[in-house]
This record gives structure tokens, C-alpha cells and sequence, in this order.
């Protein structure tokens, strides 16, 4: 569906603001009530899901046209969807779907940002959004004893994605998670330098084309090789296999694990057991891309027709994403399987978490706002008295790596693969 | 036209470069508003000049200075949530006032809570509970601002059997005046805080906000105390199940029930005799039956199946005369004679409880819904959008007689396929303060992107509005723009003293008077 599809849903927003809170029975306190981080940083409404449709209104109705400030309200937001999840509450009204394709048209008319560019422009030379060479791309697993999968068969194949493949500082995690999955026995294999981007950012910041190349080529790259399951512990690379790669419409014969639903799966199945203490007490924050944006995406295609009179109603019925089918509980079993670990919850958790800042290409455009949303879940996390917090991907990690660093906020940060490994 | 540059520099002086914006991405974000089709025949109602997001009660009055020095008009707001949020006329200045969101103080002792505008129902309501307290929440949902329901417009929500009306629950305030001034009233006014509305200090409650308030006309309120409740749950209300059936588990100081009557007259006396027994947390008519299918559907595809299915299988009848109430008590003894009273009155009215929404599961889904204030917007929900009718804050047998007329007159758009066929009966609204009065709006749903519907709900707003002036209903709810011109001369000429008070004010009419009183009577009036 296009802009202009979603026309008559966007008319239909009531501007009630909803979508700039957690859903009202969610609100713990006045501390913690808001689910948007762009609002609060931007202020005014047009920083909004709702506001961002009214300004695609606006522009499709030809009120406005493009400025600066338009471009980086369009931007300035991490495309997490808490706000859709807000909106979707009472409401059949797709705030998020609606923004993807705001930043479609936006590319579309060549309204991009440089730091996007860059992004792009790495992404067609070195099939990665990271500005690195395609050549280093293998480098995390140089010494690992872990097959290639390009030139021998594995159950399982490993997809370490963008993030863990270049950013040094997590490499440790990437090499833990091999080290995990070996311990119980799982035959895993890698694509090294072969790897290439899933292509996931490259759909959020509106790069449909290089969106399209990607996705088609990992489909079609690991159908023909039969692969039967991807692992990855990549958070956005996940909620782009699941969230985006069905929209091309290509058939996907193999199954998608995120790494926290494999471990559960291995622990429950007594391939793995967690028998040492780990005495520590820690909060989880859900990452976007594996809560509310791991949610299949739900294809539709009908028309809109009345009964009742002026009941307007969607036909064939459609089916609304509202995040409860996230991956929740499956990282929440790795943590209580470890013994002496305890888990206390944050308010905004699940579909209602807050951001970790990073997500929609915003920690390279604006880098300060990614900052001051994580430091907001830092606050968020520091507030339960844990410890530590722990997060299940690598671009959440870097986002609270880079603001802990910098707002010396005195709590630990793991992976969960750090902690089960220490368990074993 | 663009604000003068030294006019710009000025107020930018005041807020800061990050607060003030001319960009018409920005303003039409503000000018887009619910119902701005039925004024502007558009989404988009008038584009402020300007939107400036004032932090504290000194930028706020010198934002009003710099008005009335260069003859600029400024409208304020809380959420911003309706058409009485825009401005009209060229050159308005928006004053956005969600930076001013604190929540100054929980007096747990004297139960009240002081706050900012832009403190949201739900933030309050969940600090609130932690000290076994709760506030007033208005049926618009617990998304619009507590400062805005107390000081600026209406006030009705359904606790308010218990919790009464938003302008007996407002204290002492701060009010930045039209013409720049400070003043404090109430107790603040003599500096005893904020524990009093009328006193020691000046009492203006009814000049500031009467029964429906001056809606941005008179100035800017910057602070209040409100009033709070006893809170008889637990400190914090988890919830429990997946969307759409999540509820709030009940706790054992609640019970929630639907009664069912078998007419509009047995079902007002009930009421009637539930205000005299002084019962009830929660209870009013939640669930006007073209509702009743809204309450656990996750579309509007479903909503509209449930709502065939239901009228055609006559369940819609056991709702026809139905309320529902909320039992609340701080002790076992207590709430044993709230449900010995209940069951009298049951009795004596010929009214029973309806078992269909016995059922636990959908109590906690109600009691969510309710408690939390949280459901309205479905109204959206079915044909796109909605408007309201009717519902004069009234005696409850008033309103009683202005729903009967409503659901009759609602028949006949719906008939002519103008708007949505909810079975006709959508009268939303309760009894409150102990039954001392009433309040029964009678919702349409209409789709207005389609030109019949949207022109059919016109026509039956303005029918219905027309009506409450032949029927004597009270004045309506509908028509906010005009409505004193209108309704003042049926109402002991009310609109002259709005009129006196809007220029005594204000004499540089600089807040926006387009939703409170024009100070000149229209020519022709
Ligand atoms: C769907 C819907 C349902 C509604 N249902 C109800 C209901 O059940 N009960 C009820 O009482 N009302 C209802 N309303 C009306 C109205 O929204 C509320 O009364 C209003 O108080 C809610 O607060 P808000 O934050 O939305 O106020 P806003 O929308 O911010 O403001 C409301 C009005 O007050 C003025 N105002 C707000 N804050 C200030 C301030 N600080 N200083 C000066 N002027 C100010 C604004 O200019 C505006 O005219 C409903 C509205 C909608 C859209
Ligand atoms: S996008 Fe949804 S939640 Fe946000 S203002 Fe519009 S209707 Fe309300
Ligand atoms: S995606 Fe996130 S930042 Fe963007 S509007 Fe929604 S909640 Fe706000």
C-alpha cells in the first residue's frame, strides 16, 4: 500500500494523543507514561504518529511542501512503533505503516538525509550500512572452529548481521553465542564475508529498492542453498525477517530463530543447563525489533465497503498487528533458567517498551536523541535498583554502551548469551 | 502573514528558538482537529501564525504581555483534543502547554493534588493510587489534562456519582489573565496554599469557568489543586489478559455490575434512590447498547459483526434500560450495605442485574474500561468519527426525557442511511454528586468522508440543537462555537454577563474569543 492508500485512515485520526502514551490502563507512573520518544524530544505535535500522519496529509494534499524541518520530523523518530501499538488500542488505524511509507515518498522525491546516504552508499558498495569494507566482514569469527557455510552444509545457519559483524566492542557476543551453540551440539554454520546486509534499516529509513535487493537476495540465497533454519542474535535483523521480508511476497523455506528463542529451546529441551549461580539481580529491556516489530507482518488486500448504513468496515477483514505477538517470554525463560539471577521488570515492558534510541537510522542522523532515549531507559532501568540490564541486540547494546559511557549512569550491561554462558 | 520580525524575535526572547515554530508542517498539525470538516468543510481548521510551548508561569505572562503591546491574540491549550483547541482569525498564536507537565504536589492527608496543564488524567490517577487515592476522570479518557477538565471546560465522567463534576473539583488556581496579571485564587490568593477553591482568598469559580468554561477565552491557567478521592484498590492495578479482552482484575472492595430496568422511568428513580443511598464509585449508562458490542472486539470489522448479530438476535433489548454501577467501599460492612441497598432498590424499581455481563472476564474488562477511563475513542472506532447531542447538565429526569427525544430523532438519519445504525440508542452519560443532577448525551456516528453522511450530521446536530430550545432540554452539548448567542436568551440572558466579563477581562481581546463569547454582539443578534 502506498501513501495515498492510507489516505482515508489518516483523515480518520482523531488527534486524541494517545499514541504519545503508553495505553492509559499500562501507565505505572507519571515518570515513565510516555511511549514516545520523539515527542518528548521534538515537543511540538507534528513529532507524534499522529502528527506524522497529519503532515503526510498535509503533503498529499499539497498544504505543504518540503522543508528542512519537515524532512527531519519525518526522521526524527526511531520507527519503534509504540505508538501504533498505543494507537491500535482502540483505534484500526496503522500510524506506523503509515510513516514507513511517508519515508518511502520522501526518498521517493528525493528528500533524504546525508547520513542516510552514507548508509546507502555503504550499503551498494559493501553490503553493509555500517560504512565498513564487505572484505572485514567475516573478521569476528576468524579464529572460531564454526563451518562455512558457503562451502559445507549446517543445521543451522548463523546470521550475525551489520551490527555484531563490524562493531568490535561486540564481537565478544557473537563469538559467546558460536561458543553456545556448540556446547549444545548444535551443527551451526556462518556465511563470513558471503554475509550480506538483511537489508532491514535500509526499508526503515524509506530505501525501498535497495530494501527489495536485499531481502530477495538472502531469500533466495539460502533457498537454494536449503537452508532450514536461520539463527540470528541480531534483534533488527530479526524484526526485518519477520515484519518486512514478507511483504515481497517471496516464499521463505526456512525457519527464523531469534538467538533467545533457540537458547530457550535448548535449554527446555536439556541441551543446555545452565547449573552455575550467576548472583545477580537485572531488568530486561525488550528491543523493539524482537518485541512489537518481530509481530509477523499480516498481509492485506481488500477494499473498504459500508454496512449499518455508515459503518465502514474493511473487506475482507483485515487483521491489525497490535504487538502482543511479540518474542517476550522466550528471553525472560533464558534469564530464569539461570540460577541465583533475578529478574525484575521495568514499567514500560514487552509492546510498551521504550526504545533503546537506535532504530529508524537515527543514531546516525541524530545521534544526540538516540543518546537521550537511551539514557531515559537507563533511568527507566536504574529505577528498578538492578544491577545490570540486559538486552538481547546488538544495536540496543551500542546505543547503552555509547550513553552509559558518556552519562556515567553506575548499572552493568550484558547480553543475555554473556549471562547463560557464565551459567554453564 | 507572518509575525512581524521583531515581534518573533521578542517571543522567541521568551520560550527559546527549540519553542517557537512558524514552520506549516508544524502549524498544520495544529490546525488538523476532530470535527474541523463541520466548520471548514476540511480536516484543518485555521493555521495558528505561530505555536509557542511556554515552560513556566513567567514565560506565559510575557508571552500575554507581548500580546496585548502588539495587538496579537493567542489561544491556549492542554492536550489539544476537539475544535475549541483552534484559533480563528489571522495572526493567532497557539500556545501549546505540554512543557508545564508536573505534577507539583499529592497532599495525601488533605487529599487534594496540585499540577501543570499538561499533566494527563492517568498520570495522576496512578500516583494517585499509590496513596489509596484517586481523582476525577472525564468520559473524553484519561489522555486529556486534569488542569483543562478543572479549569476550562465541562467535567463530566462516570465516578461521578462519587467524584462529582470538574468544576466542584477544582481548588485554588493560577491564572495568567488576559491582560498579563497574576492572579491567585482561592486559597493560594492569601497565601494558605492550595486546599481551597473559594476561599480564604478570592473565590471567581464561576467567572473563571462557570458550568462549561471559558475554553481558552479568558487567559491561561498555569496551575490548580484538584480535589481526590478515596481509593479503595490495591496501590497499583495490574492488568491482566491480551488485548482486546485485558481486563483489571476486581478487587474485593469493588463490585461491578449492568442493571438492567424495564423503562426509562423505573431506571430513574433507581438512579434516583441510589444518589439518596449515597452508593456507588462508578454509574451511568457506560454501555448505551450500540456500544455494548465495543467492549471486547479488536476491530471495527468485528464491532460492526457483533452489532449485527446482536440486534438482529434482540440482545439489544436487555440493554435498553441499562446502567452500570460500580460498588466501592474502604470495609467489608460497608460494602454489604452498598449491595443491601442496591438489592432494595433493584427490587422496588423492578430491576435486576443482566447475567450476560456477569461474567468475571468481562467485569475486569469493564472495570478497566471504567476505572481507567480509557474507552471512548472507539466511538471513533466504526464510521470514522462522531459527534454528540443533547445532554444538558441537568436533573437526571431531564435528562432522561432529552435521551428518549434524541433516540427518537436519531431514527429518522438513520433511516435515511446518513448515519451509522447503532439501534438508535447511544445516550452516554450518568447522574452525579449523589444523583444531584445529570447529564445524557446522545451520540451519532457518522462517516465524513462521505458527503451525505457528513451533511445528514449536520443537519442532526443542528435538528437536535434547534430541539433542546422547543423541547426546553437544556442547553446542548453540540454546538460549543456561538452557543451562548444561541442558547443566552433562553437562559436568563446569560451571554450579556459572558459578554460583560469577556471585556472586563480582556479589554485588548487578546485571548482567542472564538469558542467563549465575541465581545460585540454579532450585527443582526
Ligand atoms: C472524544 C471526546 C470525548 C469527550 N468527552 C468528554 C466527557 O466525557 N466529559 C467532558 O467533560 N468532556 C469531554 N470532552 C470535551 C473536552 O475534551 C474535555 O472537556 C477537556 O477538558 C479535556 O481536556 P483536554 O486536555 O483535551 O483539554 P484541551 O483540549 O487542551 O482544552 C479544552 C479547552 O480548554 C481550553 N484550555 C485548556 N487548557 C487551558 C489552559 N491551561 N488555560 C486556558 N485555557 C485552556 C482550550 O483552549 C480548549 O478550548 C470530550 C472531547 C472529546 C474529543
Ligand atoms: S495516530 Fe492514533 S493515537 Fe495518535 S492521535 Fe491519531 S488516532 Fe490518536
Ligand atoms: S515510532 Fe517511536 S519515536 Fe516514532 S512516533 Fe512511534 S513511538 Fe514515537
Amino acid at each position: 500500500m502506498t501513501l495515498q492508500d492510507y489516505r482515508n485512515d489518516i483523515q480518520r485520526c482523531s488527534r486524541c494523543s494517545l499514541c504519545k502514551w503508553l495505553p492509559l490502563a499500562q501507565i505505572k507512573s507519571w515518570r515513565f507514561a510516555n511511549a514516545c520518544p520523539s515527542m518528548v524530544w521534538g515537543n511540538f505535535h507534528a513529532y507524534s504518529a499522529g502528527g506524522r500522519m497529519i503532515a503526510a496529509l498535509s503533503l498529499l494534499d499539497g498544504r505543504i511542501d518540503y522543508t528542512d524541518k519537515l524532512v527531519e520530523i519525518v526522521y526524527q523518530c526511531q520507527m519503534g512503533g509504540a505508538c501504533d501499538v498505543s494507537c491500535k488500542v482502540n483505534r484500526d488505524l496503522d500510524p506506523l505503516e503509515v510513516m514507513l511509507e511517508l519515508r518511502a515518498k520522501c526518498v521517493e522525491d528525493g528528500q533524504v538525509l546525508p547520513a542516510h546516504m552514507v548508509m546507502i552508499e555503504s550499503l551498494r558498495s559493501d553490503d553493509n550500512v555500517l560504512g565498513e569494507l564487505k572484505a572485514e566482514r567475516g573478521k569476528w569469527a576468524e579464529d572460531l572452529d564454526v563451518k562455512d557455510i558457503t562451502k559445507e552444509k549446517a543445521d543451522v545457519l548463523y546470521f550475525a548481521g551489520c551490527r555484531y559483524s563490524f562493531d568490535q566492542d561486540l564481537w565478544k557476543i557473537a563469538r559467546d553465542t558460536i561458543a553456545l551453540l556448540k556446547m549444545a551440539g548444535v551443527d551451526v554454520g556462518i556465511s563470513g564475508k558471503e554475509e550480506a546486509c538483511c537489508g532491514g534499516r535500509a526499508f526503515e529509513i524509506g530505501y525501498r529498492g535497495e530494501f527489495t535487493k536485499y531481502a530477495e537476495h538472502s531469500i533466495e540465497t539460502w533457498n537454494a542453498a536449503d537452508v532450514r533454519t536461520v539463527v540470528t542474535s541480531c534483534s533488527d535483523c530479526y524484526g526485518a525477517f519477520k515484519f518486512h521480508y514478507p511483504r515481497i511476497g517471496k516464499k521463505m523455506n526456512f525457519e527464523v530463530l531469534h538467538i533467545t528463542e533457540y537458547l530457550d529451546r535448548l535449554i527446555k529441551e536439556g541441551r543446555l543447563k545452565p547449573t552455575k549461580k550467576v548472583p545477580l539481580q537485572v531488568t530486561y529491556h525488550d528491543p523493539c525489533h524482537l518485541g512489537r516489530l518481530s509481530e509477523p507482518y499480516i498481509p492485506w488486500e481488500g477494499v473498504e465497503r459500508k454496512v449499518l448504513g455508515q459503518v465502514v468496515i474493511k473487506d475482507p477483514p483485515k487483521e491489525y498487528r497490535r504487538g502482543t505477538n511479540g518474542i517476550y517470554e522466550p528471553p525472560r525463560d533464558v534469564l530464569r533458567s539461570i540460577q541465583g539471577l533475578e529478574l525484575v521488570e521495568m514499567e514500560r515492558i514487552k509492546e510498551y517498551a521504550w526504545c533503546c534510541g537506535a532504530g529508524g537510522g537515527v543514531m546516525e542522523a541524530y545521534p544526540e536523541f538516540a543518546q537521550w532515549t537511551a539514557d531515559e531507559r537507563i533511568e527507566e532501568a536504574k529505577a528498578t535498583g538492578a544491577e545490570a540490564l540486559v538486552t538481547a541486540c546488538p544495536w540496543c547494546e551500542r546505543s547503552f554502551r555509547d550513553a552509559l559511557e558518556h552519562n556515567g549512569a553506575k548499572i552493568k550491561l550484558y547480553d543475555i548469551v554473556e549471562l547463560l554462558l557464565e551459567a554453564l | 502573514m507572518a509575525l512581524r520580525g521583531n515581534v518573533y524575535r521578542i517571543l522567541e526572547d521568551i520560550v527559546g528558538p527549540q519553542n517557537i515554530s512558524e514552520e506549516p508542517v508544524i502549524l498544520d498539525t495544529y490546525a488538523f482537529q476532530w470535527l474541523a470538516e463541520t466548520i471548514s468543510g476540511t480536516k484543518f481548521c485555521t493555521r495558528p501564525e505561530a505555536v509557542l510551548l511556554p515552560g513556566n508561569v513567567e514565560e506565559v505572562q510575557a508571552i500575554i504581555k507581548a500580546c496585548n503591546r502588539y495587538g496579537i491574540r493567542y489561544k491556549a491549550f492542554s492536550t489539544g483534543w476537539g475544535p475549541w483547541n483552534t484559533v480563528e482569525g489571522e495572526g493567532v498564536l497557539q500556545l501549546d502547554l505540554r512543557r508545564m507537565n508536573r505534577i507539583l504536589e499529592i497532599d495525601e492527608k488533605n487529599m487534594y493534588a496540585v499540577v501543570e496543564p499538561y499533566v494527563i488524567g492517568s498520570q495522576l490517577q496512578v500516583e494517585a493510587m499509590r496513596k489509596g487515592l484517586n481523582c476525577h476522570l472525564i468520559g473524553a479518557g484519561a489522555n486529556t489534562s486534569i488542569l483543562a477538565s478543572a479549569t476550562s471546560m465541562a467535567g463530566y465522567g462516570l465516578t461521578g456519582i462519587f467524584t462529582g463534576y470538574s468544576n466542584c473539583n477544582v481548588l485554588a488556581v493560577e491564572w495568567v489573565l488576559p491582560d498579563g496579571e497574576v492572579l491567585r485564587l482561592g486559597s493560594l490568593g492569601s497565601g494558605a496554599g492550595w486546599f481551597g477553591g473559594d476561599g480564604p482568598g478570592p473565590s471567581l469559580r464561576g467567572v473563571m469557568r462557570g458550568m462549561i468554561g471559558a475554553l481558552g477565552g479568558l487567559g491561561v491557567f498555569t496551575k490548580c489543586g484538584v480535589k481526590l478521592y478515596p481509593w479503595y484498590g490495591p496501590p497499583t492495578t495490574p492488568i491482566e489478559g491480551i488485548h482486546p479482552l485485558d481486563g483489571m482484575p476486581i478487587p474485593e472492595s469493588f463490585r461491578v455490575h449492568s442493571l438492567t430496568f424495564p423503562s426509562w422511568e423505573a431506571l430513574a428513580d433507581a438512579v434516583y434512590r441510589i444518589g439518596e443511598a449515597e452508593i456507588g464509585y462508578v454509574m451511568g449508562r457506560a454501555l448505551p447498547p450500540g456500544l455494548i458490542p465495543a467492549l471486547n472486539v479488536g476491530s471495527a470489522t468485528e464491532y460492526a459483526q457483533m452489532l449485527q448479530l446482536v440486534s438482529t438476535e434482540g440482545m439489544m433489548d436487555e440493554f435498553k434500560y441499562a446502567i452500570q454501577i460500580f460498588l466501592g467501599a474502604n470495609s467489608a460492612r460497608e460494602l454489604e450495605y452498598q449491595e443491601r441497598a442496591l438489592e432494595e432498590i433493584l427490587s422496588e424499581s423492578g430491576g435486576k442485574i443482566i447475567l450476560m455481563l456477569e461474567e468475571q472476564s468481562v467485569k475486569n474488562i469493564l472495570f478497566r474500561h471504567l476505572i481507567k477511563s480509557e474507552g471512548i475513542s472507539r466511538v471513533f472506532q466504526l464510521a470514522g468519527t462522531f459527534a454528540t447531542s443533547l445532554g444538558a447538565g441537568t436533573s437526571w429526569d431531564a435528562a432522561v426525557a432529552s435521551s428518549k427525544f434524541g433516540e427518537q430523532l436519531k431514527r429518522k438519519y438513520i433511516e435515511r442511511g446518513a448515519i451509522a445504525d447503532d439501534g438508535g440508542d447511544l445516550a452516554w452519560g450518568g447522574a452525579y454528586q449523589h444523583g444531584r443532577f445529570g447529564h445524557l448525551e446522545e451520540i451519532i456516528m457518522y462517516d465524513f468522508q462521505d458527503a451525505d453522511s457528513l451533511k445528514g450530521a449536520d443537519e442532526y446536530v443542528e435538528e437536535s440543537a434547534q430541539a433542546t430550545i422547543e423541547k426546553s432540554l437544556g442547553q446542548p452539548i453540540s454546538i460549543v462555537r456561538g452557543m451562548a448567542e444561541h442558547f443566552g436568551p433562553t437562559s436568563c440572558d446569560y451571554h450579556i454577563w459572558m459578554r460583560r466579563i469577556k471585556k472586563a477581562f480582556d479589554p485588548n481581546i487578546t485571548a482567542d474569543p472564538s469558542f467563549y463569547i465575541e465581545p460585540e454582539q454579532p450585527p443582526g443578534k
